[in-house]
């Protein structure tokens, strides 16, 4: 162990001296923020187009609609104007942003109110006009001369209440907290962050070794340490590598989201969960880590890999493909079945959990297991690959190879 | 001498093909033993073996002064054949880790590679990273990274490959030098005649067995008899008649006549017919090239001396 540990020094020391590997560091959180503030540079582009509306207001109801614009902060400029239906020809062909609307009682009757936009318009217009409604239909009803019972009867909406009969059953209990979703999805994105990050890092683990019999110095590692302690040590080494990738990460995108989102991040942070999702996230880590270091050490040259090593290069990315059927439904099939598949499971697993309200304890336990297990297993695996691949000089593994050293 | 290392009856296999076939010597202290053979002969196979790189079928290698199973690695300076490293980082950096692995203590180590660096006239490289170093600067760094945390054992896999004959003799003299501080040496090489000059026993193998085990000057009386080269235009059925001649090779208007190995070479000259043309006549021992060549080629003169020596 103790030997480990220093090759697992010696690997974080080698990269964080080594300039690509800084870059890097540095490079992936300004990529993530700098493409996140690109996107809001474009939503502000957008935003501070004002409108102007001209209400030319026939009936008196100018009032109750500036009211419901300044309620649902519509970024409008309600003007009143004398100016007819016909006359404003010229005004619609010049304007921009700019719309007219007409509230006369022929129009007021036939429930009709004619709208004239410019060419260019606010593309939320059309939906915005929309809550202009609300306030008319409430005018028009007081012209009924109803009671004030018959008009709250009129006025109120009908609704459907729909009821599942999970709820059913957990309504009978307690009521249902209505949870806040940033709540959970803090610490999934957060493990899910993790794990991304270390498993990228962890890839830097299939060209160390690698690289290490390229360089052929794989012999005289050799004659210091055991094999196992070499692969341990890289293992350990490119785990911290990956923990600093996400500190840098986190040190850069928390103080954004703090200031950005208004949401407690971290208290949503610190929670028990989050515990049980990093734990996912670094067993995650570890299994393909063992992958990768066993492949890797069957390598003579990372260019010319074949499709046997490029196909389990791309284990970690199985998650991706199954992201969209376990989001829509995270106790479907997909979703249970790719818990149980260790390849999948850390990605399905943080996924569920991150959007299920209940968590199926006992299906994580079993995925846990079923995770630990196969960890170990692979590590084996990855141990006698590692032992006699580091050594071989000049030729990439066959997969045929690679299944008699297993057995041997 | 005290024994530093016993290999015995070591045998591997490869798929169908026995590599070693049993192979059985002794490194001792202070001694450069020499571990000699053509490629593929199971030279660095042993080697692996003994590093614990490989496990041997059969056999047991036994490391004495050193209690328990494993391999006393922290003991032993190992440079393999198949060797170079780390491209990006600073001497300084690599060989610290190394010496770092072997348990050396760091202070200690430092010292030492600013010394080993000025002895092979790298002073002022330590900063300077592995792939800005030339092919025979980076071997004389990893050499340093052998013998850097003072093993008592230095294996030395071709140690002389690829080196200029400037850097030759260097490495050749620090392993000497070595060897007389008390290190028990094991190398293996092609150069006979660095071999010859340097060694004190040797083991040449052949097809993963023993042909030769000995001190140098126990092989050289044995197996390297006295030979007599003659330049001058002589028939071959002349020669041969000559007596104690074992046999004649002759090329253009060179001869070599292999004589007896008990021949006293004062009176033997004395049995030279007058017939016989001597432009040129030199008489010297078999070179351990000559017997190396022989082995590879699987000519049998190494036999017939080894029936008289048998």
């Amino acid at each position: 162990m103790r030997n480990s540990m220093k090759v697992a020094k010696w690997e974080i020391r080698r990269n964080l001296k080594n300039k690509s590997f800084v870059i890097g560091l540095f490079l992936t959180p300004i990529l993530i923020l700098g493409f996140s503030l690109l996107g809001t540079l474009f939503d502000d582009s957008e935003e501070p187009t004002e409108t102007t509306v001209f209400v030319n207001d026939e009936i008196g109801v100018y009032d109750s609609l500036q009211e419901t614009v300044d309620q649902f902060d519509l970024n409008w400029i309600l003007h009143q104007t004398d100016l007819a239906e016909n006359e404003i020809d010229a005004e619609l062909e010049n304007g921009e942003n700019a719309a007219y609307i007409f509230i006369n009682n022929q129009a007021f009757e036939n429930g009709t109110i004619p709208v004239y936009t410019t060419d260019e318009i606010d593309s939320d217009f059309s939906a915005n006009v929309q809550l202009l409604a609300g306030p008319l239909q409430q005018f028009r009803i007081s012209q009924l001369d109803l009671t004030e019972e018959e008009i709250a009867v009129i006025s109120g909406d009908v609704v459907f209440d729909e009821t599942s009969a999970e709820d059913y059953h957990a309504g009978e209990e307690e009521s249902v907290v209505t949870e806040n979703p940033m709540e959970k999805l803090v610490p999934g994105l957060f493990a899910g962050v993790i794990l991304f990050a270390i498993v990228v890092t962890g890839m830097m683990i299939f060209q160390s070794a690698s690289q290490e019999k390229k360089d052929k110095i794989a012999e005289i590692i050799l004659s210091s340490v055991t094999p196992g302690e070499l692969m341990q040590g890289k293992i350990i080494g490119y785990f911290v590598l990956g923990i600093i990738q996400v500190a840098v990460l986190l040190a850069f995108v928390v103080p954004f989201a703090v200031t950005k989102i208004d949401e407690p991040v971290l208290e949503y942070l610190f929670v028990p969960e989050t515990l049980l999702l990093v734990l996912i996230a670094v067993l995650g880590y570890l299994l393909f880590a063992s992958i990768f270091v066993g492949i890797g050490a069957t390598l003579a040259d990372m260019s010319t890999s074949g499709n046997f090593q490029g196909m389990v290069m791309m284990l970690p990315f199985l998650s991706f493909i199954l992201i969209s059927p376990v989001l829509n439904d995270p106790n479907g099939i997909i979703a249970k079945v790719g818990s149980y598949i260790p390849f999948t499971s850390p990605g399905v697993l943080i996924m569920r959990l991150t959007t299920l309200e209940e968590w199926p304890w006992i299906e994580i336990i079993i995925a846990l297991v079923v995770l630990i297990i196969s960890i170990f297993l692979f590590m084996k695996l990855a141990g006698k690959i590692f032992k006699v691949g580091i050594l071989m000089y000049g030729k990439n593994a066959t997969p045929g190879e690679i299944w008699k050293w297993i057995r041997s | 001498m005290e024994v530093m290392l016993t290999v015995e009856g070591l045998e591997k296999s490869f798929k169908d093909k026995q590599a070693l076939k049993g192979i059985s010597f002794e490194v001792r202290k202070g001694e450069i033993m020499a571990i000699l053979g053509p490629n593929g002969a199971g030279k660095s196979t042993t080697i692996r073996n003994i590093m614990g790189i490989m496990y041997p079928d059969n056999g047991s290698i036994t490391f004495h002064n050193h209690q328990g199973n494993e391999i006393p690695r922290n003991k032993i300076g190992y440079l393999p054949e198949e060797r170079g490293l780390y491209k990006n980082v600073k001497v300084m950096d690599i060989l610290l880790y190394l010496a770092d692995l072997k348990d050396y203590p760091l202070d200690k180590a430092k010292e030492r590679i600013l010394m080993y660096l000025k002895k092979f006239d790298l002073e002022g490289k330590e900063k300077v990273a592995i792939d800005e170093l030339s092919k025979g600067m980076g071997q004389k760094v990893q050499f340093i990274g052998s013998i850097l945390h003072e093993p008592e054992l230095l294996i030395l896999d071709e140690p002389f490959s690829g080196l200029d004959p400037v850097s030759q003799e260097l490495f050749k003299d620090e392993i000497r030098s070595l060897a007389d501080k008390g290190t028990a040496i094991l190398l293996s090489s092609h150069q006979m005649n660095l071999v010859e000059e340097m060694c004190d026993r040797l083991f040449m193998i052949q097809n993963g067995q023993k042909v030769i085990y000995g001190t140098m000057n126990d092989v050289k009386t044995k197996y390297a008899n006295f030979k007599c080269t003659i330049h001058g235009r002589n028939s071959l059925a002349v020669l041969e008649n000559i007596p104690q001649v074992q046999r004649v090779e002759q090329k253009d208007d060179t001869s070599i006549l292999f004589l007896d190995k008990d021949v006293e070479p004062n009176s033997w000259l004395k049995t030279l017919p007058e017939t016989v043309q001597i432009h040129e006549l030199k008489i010297n021992r078999i070179s351990l090239h000559e017997i190396f060549i022989d082995i590879a080629t699987n000519k049998n003169l190494i036999q017939e001396a080894g029936d008289l020596h048998a």
